[in-house]
């Protein structure tokens, strides 16, 4: 199921660190305390309303985010006149997952037709195989007849590599992209992704790993 | 491990979620992680990061510094704990050219540093057990 792109509220600052698949970036951001919360300790209350605004949520270039890793400061507590909520600013760390150009990363196969594969990490579903990132020379197998999916087979020294959801497949990010909302989607198009990592299965030790092993 | 701000192994994920509670059995239930979190556990938990440890990644880095890798290339190294050149091949850019023979003595401190995950378990049990046997003098088969 696909995440929110923009989040609610203010847009929070960021300091990121280095590219990597998974990486902490720390995030300044403001935030109201729903006076129903007012009992709970002020940490809890807070790791949890940070957790419903960006666990399993993307923020475009910065990746998905994962967990809330840590609490830095939080400062505020004051209550703005004819509003029962308080007010506060958070500085805190995330676990994000962004994967980098050129990463080899294991995933499962999740489908295959015409176009290519589609990838998946359980957690993490928007990985797309183009055709031409495929191993050449290819040959497509629809299901049957004209239908649109099928498998795809690897052919080398005259012998047949199929790629099946049989076991675990490498591939290397070619690219990430954070295409941006559409203004209108019609009833029957596919769900908007927010953050697509394109991969590639062309080159020694990618594809299926009983291929190389 | 982090010899760059903010960067973080397979591993360090795993063991964060770990400490905070997440496990395979029935106390997912009460366990104070989402389910986006549990996902990310059980894909984590079916890699390399399931059997490796703080020590033999610290290990690992400081060996691999005579190769000249990327950070990148390392820290790739170690999430997907290649057990074979043609599994070396895709994460190092240029391999061939910057590695040459290079690159065995690398796959074979991979597989003395980095724990075997339960999935080679059974590729890796067979090497031992011809080490074992070319110890003891006996006439082996070269595999």
């Amino acid at each position: 199921v696909p995440t929110l792109h923009t989040l609610p509220g203010s847009a929070p600052e960021i300091t990121e660190g280095y590219i990597q698949m998974f990486y902490l970036s720390k995030i300044e951001h403001t935030l109201r305390l729903p006076p129903h919360l007012l009992n709970l300790p002020v940490n809890q209350a807070i790791k949890g309303e940070l957790e419903g605004l960006f666990l399993d949520k993307v923020i475009a270039d910065l990746g998905l985010c994962i967990s809330i890793y840590d609490i830095h400061s939080i400062d505020g507590g004051f209550i703005t006149p004819g509003d029962g909520a308080s007010t506060y600013t958070v500085m805190f760390r995330m676990i994000m997952f962004r994967p980098f150009v050129g990463e080899v990363i294991a995933a499962k196969l999740k489908e295959s037709d015409r176009e290519g594969l589609k990838l998946s990490l359980g957690f993490f579903d928007d990985i797309h195989v183009p055709e031409h990132l495929l191993p050449m020379p290819k040959q497509f197998e629809p299901e049957s007849g004209n239908s649109n999916q099928g498998r795809w087979i690897w052919e080398f020294n005259g012998d047949n590599y199929p790629i099946d959801a049989v076991d675990e497949i490498r591939f290397r990010v070619h690219h990430v992209t954070y295409p941006s909302l559409p203004v209108e989607q019609e009833k029957a198009s596919k769900p908007f992704a927010p953050m697509i990592v394109t991969g590639s299965l062309d080159a020694d030790g990618l594809g299926p790993i009983s291929w190389w092993v | 491990v982090k010899a760059n701000d903010g960067v973080l192994t397979n591993f360090e994920v795993l063991n964060f979620l770990r400490s905070r509670g997440a496990g395979k059995d029935l106390t997912r239930v009460i366990a104070p992680i989402a389910p986006s979190e549990f996902k990310v556990y059980d894909y984590l938990e079916q890699t390399a990061a399931c059997s490796q440890t703080r020590e033999s990644i610290i290990s690992f880095v400081g060996k691999s510094k005579q190769y000249k890798l990327a950070e990148a290339e390392i820290l790739n190294l170690i999430n997907i704990r290649p057990s074979s050149v043609v599994e070396i091949d895709p994460i190092v850019e240029e391999c061939d050219k910057r590695m040459g023979e290079g690159v065995e003595e690398l796959v074979e401190m991979v597989l003395q540093v980095l724990p075997t995950p339960p999935s080679q378990m059974q590729s890796d049990d067979q090497v031992e057990f011809n080490k074992d046997d070319v110890q003891d003098g006996q006439e082996v088969e070269a595999s």
